[in-house]
């Protein structure tokens, strides 16, 4: 038997890297009473593709719906944890957990993790208890705020100054005599989401084979222009609440 | 910290319906620092040939008089002004001299070249910091803000604008693009080139 | 002496059983508090908070690595980080000022962040650093003061809630906790008297009548300076007014349409814009002064 001679000059290192980065991109943006959330459905690891349909936007309770993006593994189990905290929430006090409740469940999670941190980068949509639609958006370690539009992921620096140009008028001067609508109309928006995310898919490597739109409907408003929409289908529980949509593209698979 | 990022500073170019605008902001930094808001980046190199510089602000202004040493001599000597094709590849060979040791630029063109039935056709071209050209069709861009420019552009942009509309498509492009980058903005200038003249506009930014 | 087999076995069932029970207790996620509706700061109860960690040598280092931008800009998770924030103390009481962008690299991740955390309606913290490790350790410490007003009948001193928060960060020492905070109030009970502290994550803790805390602080002492110069700093300004009554939020100022209109009709103030043309007028045959007629 032969003894083969293993090299021992220099201890080596390894590092700790748990990380890894699937790409993709996720969008919100709020409306007087509704609330849209999306994201695109491409999952890769470097230039590799591992699936061409992996959801980032998920439904919470029938009103809120949390978007993610960054490290997949990280998203699942993140959501996962959230959905069980909003359920023990329901069984101890038999109501939903309401959209700002939930933003502070969501930051105190994440700083729970300050010293081994989620690498998600969380978008949080819904209706608020008094009807309007918000944003939340989140950083990886929980710092939050509320606002009326967001991207984030890959392509986020891609589609924020778009959204800010179009959403919030910025750089844009109104006619004399008016001003710019504090809210856009539903349909408005929609068309909005969609060109984002095939601007998106035309400039970034990292987004692309398809598109899942949440839409959700504050108590008691009218579709909007909803009905009319293609790949649309509906996931309201309840027939006196909040009502949830989704809508199905396809994006480019190039 | 990148040296292409120690001064900041953004090009964009784009083409419209016999026209073509070629735009930057105004910003000099020394990293965070704003030093300057008056520092141009493109360069008029003939009556219908506009070229951006941005990057590392001393290339910007070697690279400037290099390439008018270039085309004055390629003047001379052909005695007729320099085509903007011609003059992309003058561009990316000169950098390309540079291979292992460039210049920190990544020139943007703007320009309209002469037809042999005696009209003009839009021309844009971009290349990296050691001259591989990029001639596309609709925009390009380069700079600390290029991956918002290009998010922004892919969304505004359209074939065949008229000189007052492709103005503003790239004035607002440019605005919202370095209103999302830390290096870039404190004003902008914007050229737009048409066969018969230049409108040159400064356009009045966000200066934080 | 079956039981006392049992109890130090480490094979048996109730063994099993006792180290199911071990883990059970260590895990944040099975406390009572994740039942209820105290969003995660029920743990309180039982002291403070619960931190996961990495189980390795060295977690700080690992955190260092795949957070810390500025050593590393193509670092994984990029924390955003906040700016300029002043604060000083004066007759009328407190006057806090601070910008509202927040940057990733150098990528602009937001024009609106709150960087004033209104911790009670007496107190205000501002944040610079760490966005996150701001925002939840101040409302952590809003917490406290109420807990310590309905202990003691009184409200806590802007110097006592200070120290509470320094005390807090200082036990996290090293672990990678980035903040730069002034906790300004006014003080009811004991000395009568505006107060404003420096709160850092290393430890320090100062009284003092003038902070400027963040990248932009050195241009900070006109917050329009900082905004303009600092790529750090900008897009709007938040100003507050601490009085004996409590903070009164003044306003929101665009920094850039300050810039160009100057601070509006303020006595003493230069009544137009800073502009760099302003500034540099007459200084070079570019920018020649008018010409007088």
């Amino acid at each position: 038997m032969q003894h083969v001679a293993v090299p021992h000059a220099q201890p080596q290192q390894r590092q700790f890297n748990p990380y890894s980065e699937n790409g993709g991109t996720i969008l919100a943006i709020a409306g007087a009473n509704f609330s849209v959330i999306a994201g695109d459905t491409r999952q890769s690891e470097g230039y590799s593709i591992q699936t061409r349909y992996a959801p980032k936007v998920f439904r919470l309770t029938d009103k809120a719906v949390l978007a993610t993006n960054g490290f997949a593994a990280d998203g699942n189990m993140f959501v996962k944890k959230v959905r069980q905290r909003l359920e023990w929430y329901r069984h101890a006090h038999a109501k939903d957990m309401p959209l700002r409740a939930i933003a502070r469940l969501i930051q105190t999670m994440l700083y729970a993790r300050r010293f081994f941190p989620y690498y998600v980068y969380n978008i949080l949509g819904g209706i608020e208890e008094d009807g309007s639609g918000a944003v939340y958006s989140f950083d990886p370690v929980g710092s939050y705020e509320r606002e009326a539009c967001r991207a984030a992921g890959a392509a986020s620096s891609l589609v924020q100054p778009f959204l800010d140009n179009q959403i919030y008028f910025k750089n844009q001067t109104p006619a004399p005599g008016t001003t710019h609508p504090a809210h856009l109309p539903l349909s408005h928006v929609l068309s909005l989401v969609i060109d984002s995310f095939t601007s998106a898919t035309e400039r970034h490597i990292e987004v692309g084979d398809g598109l899942e739109i949440y839409v959700v409907l504050a108590k008691g408003s009218a579709l909007q222009g909803l009905d009319a929409i293609q790949g649309l289908s509906e996931l309201t529980t309840t027939d006196d609440g909040e009502r949830m949509f989704v809508i199905r593209r396809n994006l480019k698979r190039d | 910290m990148s040296i292409m990022d120690q001064n900041g500073g953004s090009v964009i170019a784009m083409v419209g319906k016999d026209c073509v605008a070629i735009a930057s902001d105004l910003r000099l930094g020394n990293q965070a620092l704003g030093v300057s808001s008056n520092f141009q980046k493109i360069f008029p190199v003939t009556d219908r040939i506009y070229l951006g510089l941005p990057g590392l602000a001393t290339d910007v202004t070697t690279l400037k008089e290099r390439f008018r040493f270039r085309v004055n001599m390629y003047t001379i000597k052909e005695e007729r002004e320099i085509e903007p094709e011609t003059f992309a590849h003058l561009v990316s060979s000169t950098l390309y001299e540079h291979r292992f040791g460039p210049y920190f630029c990544e020139p943007v063109m703007a320009g309209l070249s002469k037809t042999p039935s005696g009209g003009y056709k839009p021309f844009i071209a971009a290349t990296d910091l050691i001259g591989c050209l990029n001639f596309a069709k609709d925009f390009v861009v380069a700079g600390t803000a290029s991956e918002k420019l290009f998010g922004v552009a892919e969304g505004l942009w359209e074939p065949d604008l008229e000189p007052e509309d492709l103005f503003e498509t790239i004035s607002q492009t440019l605005m919202n693009a370095v209103d999302r980058d830390a290096y870039s903005g404190w004003g902008c200038v914007v050229h737009v080139l048409t066969k018969d003249k230049v409108i040159t506009r400064t356009l009045k930014g966000r200066m934080d | 002496m079956n039981s006392l087999v049992d109890r130090f076995s480490t094979t048996s069932a109730q063994s099993e059983i006792r180290r199911a029970q071990a883990l059970a207790a260590d895990d944040e996620e099975f406390s009572d508090a994740a039942w209820g509706s105290e969003a995660g700061f029920g743990s309180l109860a039982k002291g403070v908070p619960t931190f996961s960690v990495p189980s390795i040598a060295d977690p700080s280092a690992f955190l260092r690595l795949h957070t810390d931008d500025h050593a590393d800009p193509n670092c994984r998770i990029k924390i955003q980080h906040g700016t300029t924030t002043l604060a000083f103390r004066f007759k009328g009481g407190v006057i806090v000022a601070v910008d509202s962008r927040a940057t990733a690299g150098s990528y602009i991740a937001s024009g609106t962040v709150k960087k004033v955390i209104e911790i009670n309606p007496y107190l205000l913290g501002t944040m610079a650093g760490g966005a996150a490790d701001c925002q939840y350790w101040e409302t952590y410490l809003g917490i406290h003061c109420r807990l310590h007003e309905l202990r003691n009948r009184e409200r806590i001193s802007v110097s006592a809630a200070s120290k509470y928060l320094s005390n807090l960060v200082y036990g996290y020492k090293g672990m990678g906790l980035s903040m730069g905070t002034m906790i300004c109030g006014w003080d009811k009970t004991r000395c009568r008297v505006p107060a404003v502290f420096y709160v850092d994550s290393d430890g320090t803790r100062l009284k003092g009548d003038l902070f400027s805390v963040g990248s932009g602080s050195t241009h900070a002492y006109v917050s329009t300076a900082a905004g303009h110069r600092d790529a750090f700093s900008g897009n709007t300004c938040n100003l507050y007014h601490i009085k004996e009554d409590g903070w009164h939020f003044i306003g929101n100022y665009d920094i850039s349409k300050m810039h160009y209109d100057g601070p509006g009709d303020v006595p003493g103030g230069p009544g137009k814009g800073y502009g760099y043309d302003i500034r540099v007028e007459g200084r070079s045959s570019a920018n020649p002064p008018p010409v007088a007629t």
